[in-house]
């Protein structure tokens, strides 16, 4: 087992390959009383076109099968899954994203029996077409809920209108007609394709005695027998850099308008330190361009053009990669132009200075100690950058180390206007 | 856990020496009775000091200095508890230990005392046009709230369970409330704050106690305040069978919103309090629970069937994301569950999963700072010596006859449905 220290941080991160090809990070908190621990594969909505585990053609599955197998991973010959953590004090959960799925328990007590839980669920699939069939009502429930919530409407519909063909403009659970042809058998080959080992990454941090837990993992792993690993051989389609399309709105029930921005990024065939620097830096412009401290925060705040809803994000992974800026507003339009007008000066005068890279630098810097608080941001980000070849504990001398021509070449991804697009939701009343 | 230190009467400290975490968290809590006149001007008050102060005139100013500060985080809030009506101005910075640089916790420490005691204000008023914007601000949080469909059921169903009430009033005030506030109007609530509320302070890191308590002492400089006692809301309970009220709204909408609002005789204060909490627990609030495993999982009818006890005001929830069309049946299965435990059919397993996941809870909230200060705050005012182990003991020595009983004294009284679709 490896060992890594940070002593900035004052932290140490144990690591181990297994020989099932499992990646297996630990890293001990101290004064914690609880565990989290995350059992992750690196399968999520996006993975819809793959050539399956022991078979030559490729396939395309129906849309939201991987959340919906997340969902059925719970369910086994013997009961729920809940029900056995239950028992162990442990509050267990999962989450399905563009790019993986997550299975994750947090315990203060009964370690060892709720990480076995863990690893055997994960790892001994159960369908039948009946448990299958069950399972559809709650997921529709699931997505009827999300058409209810504005501002989930408003951030999809956004990388919907970016996206040509990505299936990243594909809603993560499907649609309540997609899930009508998931099967059980499709369940199978997705899971038989994404969740060997070595397409995975188990993180625990917080109470934990490093040497004995990695001892129990593999102790547990060497009981069970997997098939070699094989490259998975995904399928994605030739995206463009252009926004597919430019401006959408949709009526809903709403007390005011809601406007988006998404700006589309065009180098997004990159990982490791490039990806790193990339997107730490792209969340450095945004941040002085539409921090609470900036120029276009204080003049849109004092006009009444945003509110306390107002937000910015920047997000990627490999193949994709999208800015999004957006507020409740009663002028949209006006908002919109506030927008437009602030990228479109940047582009043409980059009037960004060292002094306010410096200051988001440190903003940043402690933006990022206070995360390591969270055992739960530890575990869900480390695994993150793993899969993309990054590591969370580079952040900070990564930060340290940008320099403004960094921040430009992070910019200038995004900053090109053919790639922009506008979503917004209008009261019902005021919809055309 | 926290140290007390009472620096006034009526004003104290709890501190805690902790190397859990890297930062250092401060809150600073003012506490008065809950009046639906005071929480407009309060929650604007509170807007108007996270925004600007006498040493930083503008948001763009002051925000730059916190950014310098390793992204200091500062921020306040106007909520509720019971019948008391709280404001808190929390900061949480990275410990010094961490940075490259020292200064920070002091520097920190300093611009807490300046928003409190030097706000941006010009011969005794707050200047005008800050006034307005933050009206603004909290009138369209207000409003924003109908956006939030479950959010919104919630708060329906509260107004038609229990109008007029500390249940159903709003923290932040009501609109029209917030329309017709001055610039006078808010100084005078900032007075009586600072003079007046009750005042708890709360600081947790890694740092020297008796150091930090020093400082705290000497930038802090409140004056002495008496303090009244607020009990938890006394329940209103129906001493008759009473006819449950049926309540159905529309919106344009898909999923129907099915929130049931019960009553029971046992709040925060109640020798039964931790007996409830177990009830609520094996009824609704996890996924092994009854709700859970009848409605989502035996039916299929809900992605979410849960239920929470809301102590402060004896009252008990139910909710569901349901087929508005289903509403009957959704609500007879609920009903039936409940029924179950008065029966008294309740498991071992029940038992022993809702025990194990109570104590999960408590103790996880230990893990963080913010969790440590919330929990204290709530659970001091029935025992300052507490600890997670006390609370986690009461839970234990709950059996199934006191689930039986306890479901027993839950009574339905209203179901809200607010839907899309046309529900018979």
């Amino acid at each position: 087992m490896k060992n890594i220290h940070f002593d900035n941080l004052q932290e140490t991160l144990y690591n181990e390959k297994l020989d099932n090809g499992l990646d297996v990070y630990i890293l001990p908190k101290r004064g914690f009383s609880k565990t989290f621990v995350t059992f992750t594969t690196k399968y999520g909505s996006i993975d819809r076109t793959f050539i399956p585990r022991g078979k030559t053609e490729e396939v395309t599955v129906p849309d939201g099968i991987a959340h919906f197998l997340e969902h059925k991973m719970f369910e086994k010959e013997d009961g729920d899954v809940f029900q056995k953590f239950s028992v162990h004090g442990a509050s267990a959960n999962a989450f399905t994203s563009f790019t993986r799925t997550a299975y994750l328990f947090s315990a203060t007590d009964k370690l060892y029996d709720n990480t076995e839980i863990l690893l055997d669920f994960v790892q001994e699939p159960y369908f039948t077409e009946k448990t299958v069939d069950k399972e559809k009502g709650i997921i529709a429930q699931e997505i009827t809920m999300y058409d209810d919530q504005p501002d989930w409407r408003l951030y999809f519909g956004t990388i919907e209108n970016l996206f040509h063909e990505h299936p990243v403009k594909i809603d993560i659970a499907g649609t309540v007609a997609s899930i009508q042809d998931i099967t059980a058998d499709y369940l199978y080959e997705c899971y038989e394709t994404f969740y060997h080992p070595s397409n995975m990454v188990l993180f625990v941090v917080g109470a934990v005695d490093p040497e004995e837990m990695m001892a129990f993992i593999k102790k547990n792993q060497d009981a069970k027998t997997f098939d070699d690993p094989a490259e998975i051989v995904r399928s994605f389609p030739t995206e463009k850099d252009t926004a597919a399309i430019t401006e959408r709105k949709l009526a809903m029930d709403v007390s005011k308008p809601k406007l988006n921005i998404g700006m589309k990024c065009t180098n997004t065939d990159i990982d490791g330190e490039e990806m790193l620097i990339q997107e730490l830096s792209a969340g450095l412009v945004l941040d002085i361009l539409f921090g609470r401290s900036s120029e276009f925060y204080t003049e849109t705040y004092n006009d009444g053009l945003i509110d306390e809803s107002f937000s910015y994000d920047f997000t990627m992974e490999n193949g994709f990669g999208f800015a999004m800026i957006g507020s409740d507003t009663d002028q949209p339009e006006q908002l919109e132009k506030a927008i437009r007008t602030t990228v479109k000066n940047t582009v043409e005068t980059w009037p960004i200075t060292d002094l306010e890279l410096n200051r988001m630098r440190k903003k940043k810097i402690g933006q990022f100690m206070r995360s390591l608080n969270s055992p739960e941001f530890i575990a869900n980000q480390f695994t993150r950058y793993t899969f993309n070849n990054m590591n969370l504990f580079d952040v900070v001398p990564t930060l340290e180390k940008l320099t403004l021509e960094n921040l430009k070449d992070a910019f200038q991804t995004f900053s090109d206007e053919s790639g922009y697009t506008v979503y917004s939701i209008v009261p019902a009343d005021k919809a055309e | 856990m926290f140290k007390k230190v009472e620096l006034q009467e009526g004003v104290t400290l709890y501190i805690r020496k902790s190397e859990q975490f890297k930062t250092v968290n401060f809150s600073v809590k003012w506490k008065t009775a809950l009046d639906e006149k005071k929480s407009a001007p309060r929650a604007v008050l509170a807007n108007i000091l996270e925004e600007s102060n006498g040493r930083y005139r503008s948001q763009t100013e002051f925000r730059n200095a916190l950014d310098e500060l390793y992204g200091t985080v500062l921020y306040t809030d106007a909520g509720k508890r019971g019948e008391t009506h709280i404001v808190s101005l929390s900061a949480e910075c990275v410990n010094d230990e961490y940075l490259s640089e020292g200064g920070v916790l002091e520097e920190v420490l300093s611009l807490i005392k300046t928003v409190i005691f030097d706000p941006n204000v010009v011969d005794g008023q707050f200047d005008e046009t800050v006034v307005n914007r933050e009206k603004r601000s909290v009138k369209e949080r207000i409003r924003s709230l109908y956006d939030d469909k479950t959010r919104y059921a919630q708060k329906r169903m509260l107004e038609l369970l229990r109008p007029d009430s500390a249940a159903s009033a709003p923290s932040y005030g009501t609109e029209e409330g917030v329309d017709a506030l001055t610039s006078a109007d808010l100084f005078a609530a900032y007075e009586s704050m600072l003079n007046e509320d009750e005042i708890d302070i709360y600081v947790v890191g890694d740092i020297d106690e008796d150091e930090m308590t020093e400082k705290i002492r000497s930038l802090l400089t409140f004056n002495s305040r008496k303090v009244h006692e607020r009990q938890t809301a006394t329940q209103q309970t129906a001493t008759q069978e009473m006819e449950v009220r049926h309540v159905r709204e529309k919106q344009d909408m898909k999923q129907g919103k099915l929130h049931l609002g019960f009553t029971t005789p046992v709040t925060f204060r109640h020798p039964d309090y931790a007996k409830m909490q177990m009830t609520n627990g094996v009824f609704g609030g996890f996924a092994h629970s009854k709700l859970f495993i009848n409605v989502r999982e035996k039916e299929s009818m809900a992605y979410y069937a849960s239920s929470s006890y809301s102590s402060h005001y004896g009252l008990l929830y139910v909710m569901a994301g349901i087929d508005a069309e289903l509403e009957e049946k959704a609500v007879k299965l609920i009903s039936e569950q409940l029924t179950a435990l008065q029966q008294g059919e309740i498991t071992d397993l029940e038992m022993e999963q809702t025990k194990a996941l109570l104590a999960n809870g408590i103790k996880s909230a230990f893990d963080s700072a913010r969790g440590q200060i919330e929990v204290f705050d709530q659970y001091k005012e029935l025992d300052e010596n507490f600890t997670a182990d006390t609370i986690i003991a009461g839970w234990e020595s709950v059996t199934k006859e006191d689930v039986k009983n306890m479901a027993s004294e839950i009574k339905l009284e209203i179901v809200y449905l607010l839907s899309g679709k046309e529900a018979n």
